[in-house]
This record gives structure tokens, sequence and C-alpha cells, in this order.
């Protein structure tokens, strides 16, 4: 008799479990889209807003089975989106302008962070707070990003002859070692590692120095702007539930993200420490205002300014707030 | 009595000393030293300490296994695949001698295709799942099979060919009964060249956008500054392709593979006209150009990404700004140059040298080969960081890398081709006490030595852009990375084109070094 009662309500609980899956069924199984959306990086909490809107079925109760791509080294998030593997990509003003510049259809439907995340990370004895302090100091950065220096140095009148740029990549370890005095990185990447590791650092965002461009941009192609709007909205209004989250608790985001992925080598303490980070970059008085993922027609113009000078000039036309509008509204 | 005994002693008892050290102690007193010089300089983040390795082999042991199985799933199929492909193509160069210049040409143009334009490529055609990194790991091991195999195939003293024509038997007989068997111990080598570059190109694979796998979990160690786990990582990857590089090894000599020896095979005259060769090479030109666009319409790729042969003309030649874009590629190929030509040389010799030095003192091997084996097998992103901090940022890294990476292919490559000294000669000038490396052991080598240089070839190009990417930031490497990021698919391709031209005509030069020396000392791998 002990031993009957709880096998018995084990088993009823599963009858009752397995009825209310029936129940749910038919509101789950309402026209399932499947849609991917192309993610720009490794699973991490930088997305945490999606994972949110995974876990909570945001975009299931909205008709859309959402896969998230992840990114990685060699992932460009353009490809997979022009070429409709994918139906949004989060990608980044410069990255996306680039790319139309190049004949790409895109548009700028969303903006995730409102400011860039691009900062000079220096240590504590030899710090870096401001563009002037860069003169005669030796830079650690990835190739690809040199316009990113350039236009911090024209923007803030600093000669960039003065800056000894040395080719590093992935890693704080050039800076550690003193191979270098300063890294152009994301302030929520490798300092977070390094503090991660013990070692305190100095950060300066680019966005303080006047580097408008807008990061962690959701892209979408004009066809399917035109023609999947639907999934577009219902994709989007999943996001913006998912970072409003977010932003109510960090931590359960970060702790949700190494639920979710136990296979990617993350760690908890790390994760919500960046996850931290970011909040401050994501949600601003204008988001407050308007809501997650909102752009003006200034903060457009600021970054039109900023991507000409990184030699990508674009038209406002590049944003697109029709989706936003329509989720907002 | 008591005056000799202090002689006595003082002469033996230092050997007595080092003879009493329990054996096995050599690897304990590395072992400590590597504690010590990485507890030393942990402030600068260079080197992992074997006991923080241990501890994160042991906390993190499920995922890492997990990871381990994910990415060693992937390069199993990958290695299958990818041999499959060479032996097929080797197969096919020799039953159509006609085509084997346009096969040739072909594979090491794909072989070519570095992983900036076929990584998004790739993750189009298959969407999520491992598809690409099977694909990536199949591509990086079907060349070097290739090549052996091509090698061995031919491997059989002209004598048997004729027996076989004397009993008015065709190609397929003499396959079956002449070439395969003697191909066998090739394809050993082949294999075993293949093991660690399968698990490479596997790990590789998971940068194009994986969820789970030990190429994941290095990028994610790497960033966050976490030495142990990389070096665990980088452990693993070593291990794994050790053991399956023995178990190669060991299924061969299982097999007891006893290829034909080759002796003294006719001097090859060959009338080959200048035109032929002409024709040869617009041949190949035209098909590469079909195919490019073939396969390409075929899968419906974008143009964004997936540029044409047109396209490519277009931004060199015709295009406004087309002079600017053309300078600056030669500009950077250039500057690749500069690094890869040393760095190939450099590997090649190493890789010969060493397969010399190992048949002259073979216990050498033992430390040799896993150490090869570590390097080969370890992603470059990863070593990288220890090669630049060790050999710096210039011309001195860059080599390094590049004949890091070439050299180990050429090593097995070599050793077999030596293993292939027929045991009569060996005889001969033992009766004679001579040393037999200079004038048998060496001229067995040439061939598997020369198809080792061709494989170098695209090898030696993808470290040279490794290393630029990651530590000098010149040339092409650099270049391929810039325009990556910037969507910038028309350079990206006219780089492509021009690496693959450069490969082609690198190719050519060899074969015209190979054929000259070749027809002195092993003329049977020149008859068609």
């Amino acid at each position: 008799m002990t031993f009957l009662k709880p096998t018995r309500r084990l088993f009823l609980g599963g009858a009752l479990s397995t009825a209310g899956a029936r129940l749910l069924m038919p509101t789950r199984a309402r026209a399932q889209t499947a849609v991917a959306l192309q993610l720009s990086w490794l699973h991490s909490v930088q997305f945490g807003g999606s994972y949110i809107a995974q876990d909570k079925a945001y975009w299931a109760d909205a008709g859309l089975e959402v896969s998230l791509l992840p990114g990685g080294p060699n992932a460009p998030v353009e490809p997979p989106v022009v070429a409709g593997t994918a139906l949004v990509g989060i990608s980044a003003a410069d990255y996306t302008a680039a790319a139309v510049n190049q004949g790409a259809p895109f548009k700028i439907i969303g903006v995730a962070m409102q400011k860039n995340p691009f900062a000079i990370a220096s240590l504590p004895e030899n710090p870096v707070n401001s563009p002037a302090d860069l003169v005669g100091k030796k830079i650690g950065m990835a190739l690809a990003n040199t316009p990113v220096l350039e236009a911090l140095c024209s923007i803030n009148d600093v000669d960039i002859e003065q800056i000894e740029v040395v080719p590093t990549q992935y890693d704080a370890a050039p800076l550690v070692q003193g191979q270098v005095d300063c890294l152009l990185c994301w302030a929520t990447d490798l300092p977070v590692a390094m503090e991660s590791q013990g070692i305190e650092s100095v950060t300066m965002l680019l966005a303080d120095h006047g580097y408008a461009v807008h990061s962690q941009t959701y892209i979408a192609t004009e066809d399917s702007l035109a023609n999947r709007r639907d999934q577009l909205v219902a994709l989007m209004k999943g996001e913006v539930m998912g970072w409003q989250d977010y932003h109510a608790d960090p931590e359960a985001a970060a702790a949700l993200t190494v639920e979710m992925f136990p296979d990617a080598g993350l760690d908890l303490a790390t994760q919500t420490l960046q996850a931290a980070r970011q909040v401050p970059l994501m949600f601003s008085a204008l988001t407050e205002a308007e809501g997650f993922g909102w752009f003006t027609d200034e903060t457009v113009a600021a970054n039109v300014e900023t991507l000409a000078l990184l030699g990508k000039p674009v038209s406002p036309e590049l944003w697109d707030r029709s989706i936003l509008e329509e989720v907002h509204g | 009595m008591t005056t000799r005994r202090p002689a006595l002693s003082r002469d033996p008892a230092p050997r007595a000393a080092a003879r009493s050290l329990p054996r096995g102690s050599g690897p304990l007193l590395v072992l400590l030293l590597w504690e010590a010089l990485a507890r030393a300089t942990a402030s600068g983040f260079i080197i992992a300490a074997p006991s923080q390795i241990v501890h994160h082999l042991a906390t993190h042991a499920e995922l890492l296994l997990r990871a381990l199985g994910t990415t060693g799933w992937a390069a199993l199929r990958g290695f299958v695949w990818g041999n499959l492909a060479g032996v097929l193509l080797a197969l096919a160069a020799v039953l159509v001698p006609r085509g084997e210049r346009l096969l040739s040409t072909l594979a090491l143009l794909v072989f070519c295709l570095p992983l900036v334009a076929t990584g998004p490529i790739l993750r189009v055609l298959y969407g999520p799942g491992a598809g690409p990194q099977v694909t990536l790991a199949a591509l990086a091991v079907y060349y070097t099979t290739f090549l052996p195999v091509l090698v061995g195939l031919r491997a059989a003293p002209q004598g048997w060919f004729d027996l076989v024509r004397s009993y008015g038997r065709g190609r397929m007989t003499e396959l079956r009964e002449v070439r395969l068997p003697a191909a066998l111990p090739y394809l050993v080598a082949g294999l075993q060249i293949a093991a660690p570059a399968a698990f490479l190109g596997a790990m590789v694979g998971e940068f194009t956008g994986a969820e789970r796998g030990l190429g994941v979990l290095t990028v994610r160690a790497l960033r966050a500054l976490d030495l142990p786990a990389t070096w665990s990582i980088a452990g693993l990857a070593a291990a794994v392709s050790m053991l399956a590089f023995a178990a190669v090894g060991w299924l061969g000599r299982r097999l007891d593979l006893a290829p034909p020896e080759v002796l003294l095979a006719p001097p090859v005259v060959r009338g080959r006209r200048a035109w032929s060769g002409l024709a040869e090479a617009a041949l190949a030109l035209g098909v590469t150009l079909l195919v490019w666009k073939g396969s390409m319409a075929v899968f419906g790729l974008p143009r964004f990404f997936a540029r044409r042969p047109e396209d490519v003309w277009s931004y060199l030649v015709t295009a406004p700004g087309a002079g600017a874009q053309r300078q600056r590629l030669f500009a950077a190929l250039g500057e690749t140059l500069v690094l890869a030509v040393p760095g190939y040389l450099a590997g090649l010799l190493l890789g010969a040298g060493l397969a010399l030095a190992l048949a002259l003192r073979p216990r050498l091997a033992g430390a040799v080969i896993p150490l090869s084996i570590a390097l080969r097998s370890i992603p470059i992103v990863a070593t990288a960081p220890l090669i630049v901090w060790a050999l710096g940022r210039g011309a001195t890294g860059s080599i390094a890398v590049v004949a890091t990476m070439i050299f180990f292919p050429t090593l097995i490559a070599c050793q077999h081709g030596l293993a292939r000294t027929p045991r009569a000669v060996l005889d001969l000038f033992a009766v004679y006490d001579a040393s037999p490396l200079l004038r048998a052991q060496l001229p067995a080598m040439l061939p598997a030595f020369f198809a080792s240089a061709r494989m170098a070839i695209p090898a030696a190009i993808l470290a040279v852009t490794t290393a630029e990417w990651l530590a000098t930031g010149r040339g092409i490497g650099a270049l391929l990375a810039t325009v990556a990021s910037t969507s910038d698919y028309g350079m990206l391709w006219s780089a492509i084109a021009l690496i693959g031209l450069a490969s082609v005509l690198a190719h050519a030069l060899l074969a015209s070094v190979e054929r000259r020396i070749l027809s002195r000392t092993s003329a049977e791998q020149l008859a068609r």
C-alpha cells in the first residue's frame, strides 16, 4: 500500500499532463510557420531576450516556430538572410551598410543595442579614459575593425598615425601579456572575460565619444518586408516581449541561457556579469518611452553621419520602422 | 684494494645514479618543469599548467565528452567521404590517363577554397546541423589521399604491366592485379595524414555556426582567456588524432601490405609537343569556369555572396575602379608570397629531413611523431597565440606557422616512401657496409616527396593566410578577413580566383621539376 500510492499519483499525474497537453494542442498547432533567426555569434546571454521568447512560447503563441541559428567566427549573418534561410538576422548598422553598398536588399527593422558596444579596454596602470589618451599607444584589434578606429579618431581629432595598430583576434591575452596597451573590443565581451579571470580593466565606450552606430540590429530583406510582414511582426513582437522580460530580470536570462545550452561551455557567473553589462547599452530613456528596439529620425541621422565617416555612406531609408510601429501600436 | 676502490666507484657512480632513476621519470621531469614554468608565468596567461588541465578535464568531463562525440562523429564521416573521394579520383586518373591533368587541377582548386568563402555557402546549403562540418572535414582530407594513392597506383615495375598485356588482358586486370596491391601502402600513408586533418576540418567547420562541439568550445575558451580549457581541448584533439593515426598504422601493418619492389624502370622518353600542354591548360580553365558557374547556378546561390566568374572579371578588369582593386589584390598577394615561399621550403625540408633522420635513428619516432600529430590536429587559432608569443608577429612567426602546417604530411609521406626501398638493394649496401641513404633510400623517397610537395602548396597558402589574419595583419589573409566582414564578396572571389591560379602555376612549376628528376630515379611514375 505504501508504495502503491505514489505510483498511482505518478500515473495520474502523467495522465493529467497528457490530457493537458492535448488541451493545449489546438492553440500550439495553429498554423505553426517555421522561420529562422540568424544570430551573430555563438549562443550566449547576448541573445538572452530571444531565448526567453522561445522558452515562454511568445513566438509559439503567435503561430511562429522560430529556430535560433548560432553564428561563429566564420558565419557571417548576411548570406543566410539574403538566401532566405533566415527570415531575420542580427547584424549591426555598419555591417548592414557595407552589405547594402554591395547590393544586398536589406532594411534595418529594429535596434537591440541603442549604444554601440565597441570599447577600448586597457589596464588601470596604463589607462585609456579618453580618445586623446590613445596617442602613442599600441592598440590590439581585429583588422576588420580598422574603420571603427578611424572613425573614432576623426570624430575626436586624434591623429591615427600616432597609434600603433597590432592585429589581434579573439582574446585579451595580448593586453594581459603586455604586447599591446589597449584593445578594441566589445564592452560586454573581453572586459567581462578579464573580470572573470580576476583582472581589473578600464573600459571606454566609443558611444560616449561620438561613435553612434546601432548595434545588434534586426535586418530583413525588402522582399520579406513586402511579402512576409505577418511573420516579421510576430517575430519582432516575441523579441520585444522577451527583451522586456530580460530587462526585468537579467539574472534569470543568464540562468536560462546556461540551462538551454548545456553544450555551449557557458559559465553562469560570466553570463550573469555579461547580462548586467549589456542592460545600459540596450535600454535607454528612448526605449523606456517608445519600447524595446525603437529608433527615431534623430538617432538614424546620427548613424548616417558616423557611417559616412566609416566610409559606408547610407541613406536614412535603410531604416524601416513600420514593423516596430505595428508591434508597439 | 683500498686505493683502487674510490677510483672504481668514481667512474660508474653517476651512471648508476642515472640508471637508478625509475623508468618513466623522463616524462615526469618534463611535467614538473612544465608545471613550474606555467606557474611562474601565470600572470601572462601564456601556458596552462598540467595540474590546471587535469582539473579542467575532471570538472568538465561530461561537457568535453559530449563535444568530443559531436566533433568526432562529424570528423569520422568526413574522413570516410573524403578518403573515398580521394581514392575514386586517383582511380579515375589512372584509368583515364588523358583526364589526369584536368582532374588534378580541379582537385587542387577545390582544395584551395578558403573557409571564409566555403563557410557561408555550406551553411546556406545545409542549414543548421553537422553538414558543413562533415563537408569541411572531407575537403580537408581528399587531396592528401588522392596524391599518395595516385603515386601508389603507378608504383609497380614495368615488367608486371608487360606481363598483364602479354596475356592479352586490359586495364581492369592491370588495375586489380597490379595497381591496387601496389597502392595499398600508399593509401595507408594517405589515411594516416588524413586522420588529424579530418578532426581539424570538423573543428574548424564548427566556426561556420554550430551549436556544440570542440570547435565551439575552443572559440569560447580562447575568448574567455580560459587557458586550462583551451589546452584541455587541444590535448583532446591531439590525443584523438594520435589514436586514429596509430589505429590506421596498426591496421596497415596487420594487413601486412607488401608492395612490389620497383627496380630499374626504363627512363621515359616523352615527345610532348608544346601545344598539347597549352591545350590541356585551356581545357582545365574552361572546365573550371564551367564548374564554378554551373554549381552556383544549380544550387541557386545568390550572387550577393556567391560571385560568378564574370563578376570577378568585371570586378578586376572592366568595372570602374577595377585598376585600384587589382592593385590592392596584387599588393596583398606579393606580401603573402614573401612569407609563403620560405615557409613552404622550410616545411618541406623539415619534413623530409625528419623522415631521413628517423630512418637513421628509428627510436626518435616515439617522440617526433606524436608531437607532429599534435601540431597538425590543433586548430591554428589555438596554437597561433603561442607561436606569436614565442616568435613575434613578424616574418619568423608566420614562416613558422606555415612550416608547422606542412611538415607533417611531408614527414609521413616521405617515411612511407623510404620504407619502399627494395630489400635487395639494402642488402647489397649492407654487404659492402655502405650507407644506403643517398644512393638507395633518397631516390626511393623521391616520388613520395614530390607528392607531399604538391600537397603542401595549398596547405602553405592556407597556413599563411591564417597567420596573416591572426597575427601579422598583412597580405591576402588579412584582405580576406577584412572583405568577408564588410560583405565585399567581389574582392573575396577575386582573391580566391587569384589564389587558385597561383596554386596551379606553382603546381605546374613543381611538376616540371618533378618530371626532370623522376625520369631518372623513378621512371614508372611517369609512364602513362
